[in-house]
């Protein structure tokens, strides 16, 4: 991918900037966020934390049409340089070579990038969507099987996402009727891009949507360093509605791989309740048959392909739950818990949230991981956690 | 004698004219009155700017700024947030008088839609929740309605209503009082009873500075009292107009994009 020089974003931006404002019709909001990050590892306790600055750009004074961008700047601060066989089992850590283990180390690097930036033409009952913009499909809160674009992080399941370079056109002819043909041109060539096709509708308190797409996944061989680019199919839908008082979803996707003939499925539920007074409960089971049934047999690549979000899951079953409360007017406290049906292994994220003030919310999460070694959430992960403010304008 | 029959039929005229409203008042039930007094409160088609201040049990206020459309009499309703800008451009539409809701998170492109639980919640903390903000029928589909003896209250000459939540409802009170003005059948006074106790008082809307706008009167000032956790939360009609011609694309998803 060719480099974009960051002076020359900037002053694109700087350009961009200047001329909205002088013709008056943009509108500029945003927020700052650092955010301190403690893990206790070892016996040694780390700290790495950061600053992010992200500025919104939009536009609606076109008469059907919508401008929106942002950019985001992010400064590392404290430990910047991890590596990440120290978070695995000594049993794959001890297998690398002591000469190839410098491969394992990453490093968090000051960036400065174009999130979002994108036009939206919509007339009547057609919209088309050009540039990098949000994709987010699905229905599940923890992971979405039918969002390939995107790999949440279960420990922090709400947060933003990066925009994706798609041409997306959504077609609505008749009201709760969403028919949406999308390409994603990773590619050079339309042979090489994604092409999704999505069809939503509404029956009754359900909205129910079945999706396709066709798309080149690359998968890295962890050992070697060698990625594969093979061509993957999905098919599959999602489900959102209401049941006994309880609300239910769910999602599903069949997944096909041309040249390895390889089939996978993936499948989550999940249903919500409030109470009166607030409290409110969730809970959702994950199945990801394409990740392994004994954790005795994750390997090397089934590590990294998690933590570099190239798989969802390491552990094939997968409970998750979510419980908040509104403490007072601005306090909300809550816990996540994660429970690794395979290997047993289990996280509990305790959270509180503050409204401090109108535009400022600080974020208290902590990570206690419970499983034994080897197993998706083990102890040897480190307790750890972090408190996050965030300042909109 | 003539001059005292013609002064008998005028009394008599004057007595059976000025009579006949106070006749016709007399006559109303519960339920017309309920059925007016919604008709008010949701014209066929709407389009306005609301500001929503909340003011919490140690005295800070947050204040909220929102864009609202509404159609079919309240059936159809969407509202967008201006500010401030946490929450900008989130948007929540109701269809069916408020037993679909779906919400729209700008930030990441993506709709969701909420289950009837989710009507008890508070809208961005306020003292509403979704269930007092939208459904112009909740009072006639999940109350069944009885008036009582007609009162003064606020300054206003009042029928007085009380509405119990009907045994198959899933409403969120167990039971209502209404005090609507004889005058122009808009609710002055509004008492919520607690879901599961229907003598305690959980929340209390008072309506107020009544204008005619678009010869529709209309209460530009709303506000609910949480009488348990003793917080207000304050509504002002900065701006509406009812001549509007609200396209039925505007309550669907792609409206919400928008």
């Amino acid at each position: 991918m060719k480099k974009i020089s960051l002076p020359l974003l900037g002053f694109w931006i700087l350009g961009c900037g200047i001329f909205i404002l002088a013709n008056g019709q943009v509108e500029i909001y945003g927020y700052f966020e650092p955010q301190y990050s403690g893990i206790y590892l070892d016996s040694t306790y780390y700290q790495s934390s950061y600053g992010k600055l992200r500025v919104d750009l939009s536009s609606t004074d076109i008469k059907n049409v919508r401008f929106g961008a942002d950019i985001i700047y992010l400064n590392y601060f404290g430990k910047k340089t991890w590596d990440i066989l120290e978070f695995l089992p000594d049993s794959i850590r001890n297998a690398i070579p002591p000469y190839q283990q410098r491969f394992y180390q990453f490093s968090f690097k000051d960036t400065l990038y174009l999130d979002n930036a994108f036009v939206r033409l919509h007339v009547r009952r057609l919209a088309l969507m050009i540039g990098k913009q949000q994709i987010s499909f699905g229905t599940g809160y923890f992971s979405n099987p039918t969002d390939v674009f995107n790999t949440k992080d279960a420990l922090d399941p709400n947060y933003e996402q990066p925009g994706h370079n798609a041409l997306r056109l959504e077609f609505y002819p008749i009201p709760r009727l969403n028919i949406t043909a999308l390409l994603s041109p990773i590619a050079s060539d339309w042979e090489n891009s994604g092409k999704l096709g999505r069809v939503k509708i509404g029956l009754g308190h359900f909205d129910i949507s079945v999706l396709g797409y066709q798309f080149k996944q690359t998968s890295t061989d962890f050992y070697t360093f060698q990625q594969t680019v093979e061509e993957r199919i999905i098919v599959g839908g999602d489900i959102v509605g209401e049941l006994l008082g309880l609300g239910v979803w769910g999602e599903g996707i069949y997944n096909i791989a041309e040249i390895s003939d390889s089939t996978s499925y993936e499948l989550l539920v999940g249903g919500d309740y409030t109470f009166e007074g607030g409290l409110y409960t969730m809970v959702e089971y994950h199945r990801n048959s394409s990740a392994k049934d004994d954790h005795q047999n994750y390997d090397l690549n089934d590590w990294m392909r998690y933590i570099t979000g190239e798989s969802k899951t390491i552990a094939q079953d997968q409970i998750y739950g979510l419980i908040q409360f509104p403490l007072t007017d601005y306090v909300t406290i809550g816990s996540m818990g994660i429970f690794s049906i395979t290997d047993q292994g289990a996280a509990i994220i305790p959270m509180v949230n503050y409204s401090m003030y109108e535009n400022v919310d600080i974020t208290l999460m902590l990570n206690l991981y419970l499983g034994s070694e080897g197993s998706a959430f083990s102890n040897t992960l480190g307790t750890g956690g972090f408190i996050r403010a965030t300042v909109y304008f | 004698m003539f001059k005292n029959q013609i002064f008998a039929i005028t009394v008599g005229l004057v007595v059976i004219i000025t009579s006949i409203p106070l006749f016709a008042q007399e006559e109303m039930t519960a339920e017309d009155i309920i059925r007016n007094m919604t008709e008010t409160l949701n014209p066929e088609q709407s389009e306005g700017k609301m500001k929503m201040t909340i003011t919490t049990t140690s005295g800070d206020e947050r204040t909220f700024v929102y864009h609202t459309f509404a159609k079919g009499g309240g059936e159809k309703s969407l509202m967008k947030y201006l500010e401030p800008s946490r929450i900008k451009g989130q948007t929540i539409l109701m269809l069916n008088d408020g037993d679909d809701i779906w919400t729209y998170f700008p930030k990441k492109n993506h709709v969701r839609k909420l289950a009837t639980h989710a009507k008890k919640q508070k809208v961005e903390g306020s003292d509403f929740s979704y269930e007092d903000m939208g459904g112009s029928n909740t009072f006639t589909e999940e109350y069944s309605s009885m008036r009582l003896k007609d009162e003064n209250k606020e300054g206003y000459t009042c029928y007085k209503l009380e509405l119990y939540r009907k045994p198959d409802s899933d409403a969120g009170y167990s039971r209502l009082i209404i005090w609507v003005d004889i005058e122009t059948l808009v609710p002055i006074v509004i008492d919520y009873f607690h879901e599961d106790d229907p003598e305690l008082r959980e929340k209390q809307l008072i309506l107020r500075d009544i204008q005619l706008i678009d010869d529709i009167h209309t209460p530009t000032q709303y506000t609910m009292y949480n009488k348990l956790d003793d917080t207000k939360t304050h509504m002002e009609i900065i701006e509406v107009n009812y001549n509007v011609d609200l396209p039925d694309e505007l309550f669907t998803e792609e409206g919400m994009k928008q």
